[in-house]
């Protein structure tokens, strides 16, 4: 019976995907040793504790709501203090974190702060006896390595999409705490955060990934590939150098060796030849979808499925097997 | 001795007196650069002088206004021999050449009033095409007018000055003057009705206006960018851009140095003195910069302003550092640009400013492609590539500051061996169904074989120029020759890294690299990628890597030669063929030649058609120095500048020999929606075999 702690990542008043995904991870590792009590930490700005009961409703027991004005955005001192403190009150068997921007820079300052290891990137854990085991890819996915966490609290951050939301019919227990000192004081300040565009589900998150390149023909044929991914509702929209180069996407978007590198569940390709540059930056994606119209295409030695022919004739099509399949899971 | 005598012996005196001390100060500002050596191969810097100097040969690359600096250069030289005559005769009255054997004077006599004419007329297009032409190479501040323009002046003044002395001459004695001065002749004949007193005067005045005009202009220099009239020949001699020795090799760097605190450049000192003296050398001409792929294209780098730059800052950072007390004479150099919206201070001239982001922006830097056309086109021997070399390796080494895009780059040649991040596990796949061996397996046959094939991370991972290693591999079996590779064993070159500053993550790739070749006791590497070529061959040298690696368009073109490839009747279509020359296999080799005749060989009906900008005027790709892994966000994209070049030459058919300008020119074609293909000459060869290998069948 020991508890465990997990802290919930907040951006907006809203909780992140990331956020349930520590929750469930950590409601997993309690029951995985014996029962214990799930302590999730939330911090934000004033009003956060109402999204107490969404953490309750994914595993946790208690949520530890910390409201103060000074943590609107990330603010990773204030925060690892907190956490540092709840983990050491609680004797927290295990802290869970997300391995995202925001927990990359927290956990290990929390680390710091408790004198304990730290493990970062976690796609999969067990408990082996006293230690607790985590598995982290390593040399870009080429060797995983697993990992015993011996010291108390066992400290780990895991991989974002990985561990997927769980409901858990459980009422969490509110409970609100004070910073001992004040959040406002902290030596990093996040001043601002600042998208790259309109408000739309980050590529390096977003579990599906539509993505254009220049066998669309026009900027404007690009709503093809915007409707796919409204069409799945959990997608996001990439592009390919060329694309981006030609201004018919902003650069952002960009999905290779010099845009972003993504590895989402589910990589649909539209009219996307599979230039190096390109494959550099989504070959990891767990499944591909290739609509090209020459089939000697280069993509398609990557994919997983591949459909040759017109992208203007397929994608319509596409887009509504997607749309019915959804409404029919409704 | 008359007192206008001792009056000349004077000034002749304070103006050489002043002079030496200017030059004793340039001299000093050289010094606070590091040490290079320039003392090797005398006899070919020799060369240099006379061809690229003396010959102005790369003056004459751009017909009109290189006739135009060679009429002035050359006569500069002629007039040379009667200005110290004239030096000579104004210290002891009455000297004079005449004791040279007859003929020689009779020429010599001549050749000056020749030269007046020809000078005169040169300076007379300079004006006109400096007002009222303006090129777009000339642009520049008023200031920089004002200076061209006051050079110009004094030229036009001592020839102006010159012939009219001796038109009064004429005027008061025909036969002082030797009747081969004719122009002097005609003059005199002008002025033959003025009074002797008149004529006189007039001669007084013209001479003395000569004469300060001589040493005014001599003085005039060390605040000019003509300085370059002093520093051009000795910078020719001592540069190492051109000639026959390998050129755009970068400078070796030792990472081990146990009290190295400064690696690459940030400022000036951290320079070499070559690359201060290149400041003074250059006169703004603009060649680099018009030749520049980069500004061509839009962008904010300008090679020019790079050693404009570099003089800018070694003149305010010279005179405090080397307590200088002359700097009062330069304002002109000095830029008047301090924070407190005066002059300079002496605190922000050492705390505040640099060479890097007080002149130079890291934008400037990392747009460039290394394609060394700057470098190539100077008339000076000037290496603005060193200094842009130079300041990237600062950037990174020192700052770590690069295009955050530059980072997956990085990481992967670190962690991969190539610049994208496949498994080297997949390294021979390209080669499947052709059994090609791998060096391993050879060696564990007891064999060796005639040559490496450094397949390269494009022909290795790139799906497009895995299409040229094959090509590569069946050209070499159609011609018998008994290869390997490494396979999983080969990794990335380095080039990447060493262009993009990064030497540490260089020389990791290269010593690995070296150790396997000298470990297979390879002799012989050849690759179908110049980037490899120019990196094994030129710069692993300086790591202890030696080997004897050739390009394979210099390898297939001496096997078609050797009638080694059999060839079969192939497709008789007639085509017409554009080659697009990359730039480290021409300009940094040398090799033009080559990929041509391979194209000529192979095809038996082909009209080689040539781009306006080919050979060593070629124009880069834009994928050089490590721009392949960068975003190219700002003005036109060089990739499309040059494809739209070589469709207008109407060909059929692009050719290139480097899988670089091939991703490149692929991207170009199909952003321009052509239908012209695009392919790299080992598979115009591999078109053309007559018997097509079995699969399956062994190699060697």
């Amino acid at each position: 019976m020991a508890n465990i702690f997990a802290l919930a990542e907040q951006r907006g008043g809203e909780l992140r995907k990331v956020a349930l995904e520590a929750v469930t991870a950590a409601r997993t590792l309690a029951d995985a040793t014996g029962g214990g009590e799930v302590h999730v930490l939330l911090v934000g700005a004033p009003g956060i504790g109402g999204k107490a009961v969404t953490l309750g409703a994914h595993g946790a027991d208690v949520v530890h709501v910390c409201e103060h004005a000074a943590f609107v955005n990330a603010n990773p001192e204030a925060a690892a203090a907190l956490a540092a403190a709840l983990l050491a009150r609680l004797g927290a068997r295990a802290g869970v974190f997300a391995a995202s921007a925001e927990g990359r820079d927290l956990a290990p300052r929390v680390a710091a702060k408790l004198g304990v290891g730290f493990a970062s990137d976690v796609t999969d854990f067990s408990v082996a006896g006293d230690a607790i085991h985590v598995r982290h890819p390593t040399h870009t996915g080429k060797v995983i390595a697993t990992l015993a966490l011996t010291g108390t609290p066992a400290l780990f951050a895991v991989r974002p999409n990985v561990f997927a939301p769980v409901t858990n019919a459980k009422a969490g227990r509110v409970e609100t705490i004070v910073p001992p000192a004040d959040p406002a004081a902290s030596r990093v300040v996040v001043k601002e955060l600042r998208g790259g565009g309109k408000a739309k589900l980050d590529l390096s998150e977003a579990p599906v990934i539509v993505s254009g390149g220049r066998g669309l023909k026009a900027a404007d044929n690009f709503k093809l590939v915007e409707d796919l991914a409204a069409a799945f509702g959990n997608a996001a929209v990439g592009a390919t150098r060329a694309v981006t180069d030609d201004g018919w996407r902003p650069h952002s978007d960009q999905i290779g060796q010099t845009g972003r590198v993504v590895s989402p569940d589910l990589y649909v390709a539209v009219g996307i030849s599979g230039a190096i540059q390109h494959l550099a930056g989504m070959r990891t994606a767990r499944t591909i979808v290739a609509i090209n119209k020459d089939k000697e295409a280069p993509i398609f030695k990557l994919a997983d499925y591949g459909i040759v022919g017109d992208v203007f004739e397929i994608m319509p099509a596409l887009i509504e097997a997607v749309r019915a399949a959804r409404a029919q899971k409704h | 001795m008359s007192p206008s005598n001792i009056v000349f012996v004077l000034f002749v005196i304070a103006a050489t007196g002043f002079f030496a001390l200017n030059v004793q100060r340039l001299v000093g500002y050289m010094r606070i650069g590091l040490p290079d050596d320039r003392t090797d191969r005398p006899l070919s810097r020799l060369g240099n002088v006379l061809g690229i100097a003396i010959g102005q040969s790369k003056i004459l690359r751009e017909p009109v206004a290189g006739v135009m600096h060679a009429m002035i250069f050359w006569g500069f030289m002629v007039l040379t021999v009667g200005t110290i005559e004239f030096v000579l005769d104004g210290i002891f009255p009455g000297f004079s050449l005449a004791f040279l054997p007859t003929p020689i004077y009779r020429l010599y006599e001549l050749s000056q009033d020749v030269f007046v004419l020809l000078v005169l007329a040169a300076i007379a297009f300079a004006f006109y095409r400096r007002l009222v032409l303006h090129p777009r190479r000339l642009e520049g501040d008023n200031l920089e007018h004002a200076d061209a323009l006051i050079i110009l002046g004094m030229i036009g003044g001592l020839m102006v000055s010159y012939l009219v002395a001796n038109g009064f001459l004429v005027a008061l004695h025909p036969d002082a003057v030797a009747p081969e001065k004719f122009a002097s002749h005609i003059l005199g004949g002008v002025f033959a009705h003025v009074s002797p007193r008149t004529a006189h005067l007039g001669h007084d005045v013209s001479w003395w206006t000569h004469g300060l005009l001589v040493f005014g202009f001599l003085n005039y220099l060390p605040y000019s960018k003509h300085l370059h009239v002093a520093t051009s020949i000795p910078n020719v001699y001592l540069s190492n851009t051109s000639g026959p020795w390998q050129k755009g090799v970068m400078k070796a760097m030792d990472l081990e140095a146990e009290n190295a605190e400064q690696f690459g450049a940030s400022d000036v000192n951290h320079l070499s003195w070559k690359n201060l003296l290149d400041g003074y050398s250059c006169t703004e001409c603009g060649r680099c910069t018009a030749a520049c792929p980069a500004n061509i294209t839009g962008k904010l780098l300008s090679p020019r302003k790079i050693v404009v730059n570099t003089r800018q800052r070694l003149m305010e950072k010279g005179p405090v550092v080397t307590g200088d007390r002359m700097e009062f004479t330069h304002p002109m150099l000095l830029h008047g640009e301090g924070a407190a919206g005066g002059a300079v201070t002496v605190a922000e001239i050492l705390d505040e400013r640099r060479l890097l982001d007080t002149f130079i922006t890291e934008d400037e830097l990392w747009a460039c492609t290394s394609c060394r056309a700057c470098v190539q086109e100077c008339p000076v021997g000037i290496d603005q590539l060193e200094i842009i070399n130079e300041m990237r390796r600062h950037l990174v080494l020192m700052e770590s500051r690069f295009p955050p895009e530059v980072q997956p780059t990085f990481q992967s040649l670190e962690r991969n061996g190539s610049p994208w991040a496949f498994s080297a596990d997949d390294r021979a796949q390209w080669a499947e169904g052709l059994e090609v061996p791998t060096m391993a397996e050879m060696v564990e046959r007891g064999e060796q074989p005639e040559i490496l094939f450094w397949v390269g991370c494009m022909g290795s991972f790139d799906d497009r120029a895995k299409k040229i290693a094959v090509a590569v591999a069946r050209i070499l079996t159609a011609a018998g020759v008994k290869f390997a590779i490494l396979g999983q064993e080969e990794s990335c070159n380095g080039d990447p890294a060493r262009r993009l500053g990064n030497e540490y993550l260089y020389q990791m790739l290269a010593k690995q690299n070296i150790a396997t070749l000298d470990r297979y006791g390879v002799k012989t590497v050849l690759t179908s990628c110049p980037h490899c070529f120019h990196q094994i061959g030129n710069e692993y040298p300086q790591l202890g890597g030696n080997y004897d690696v050739v390009h394979h368009s210099t390898y297939i073109e001496k096997l078609l030669a050797d009638e080694r490839v059999p060839l079969g009747d192939g497709d008789r279509k007639s085509l017409r063929v554009v080659y697009h020359d990359s730039c480290y296999l021409g300009r940094y080799n040398d090799v033009y030649d080559a990929p041509r005749d391979t194209l000529k060989r192979s095809l038996p009906v082909i009209t080689l058609l040539e781009a306006p900008r080919s050979r060593d005027r070629g124009l880069c790709c834009g994928a050089g120095g490590g721009r392949m892994f960068m975003e190219e966000k700002e003005g036109k994209r060089i990739n499309i500048e040059r494809t739209e070049e070589l469709l207008a030459t109407g060909a059929d058919e692009i050719a290139v020999a480097c899988p670089f300008c091939m991703t490149m020119m692929s991207d170009g074609l199909k952003a321009k929606e052509s239908t012209v293909p695009v392919r790299d000459i080992a598979e115009v060869v591999a078109a053309q075999l007559s018997a097509q290998p079995r699969a399956g069948q062994r190699i060697s």
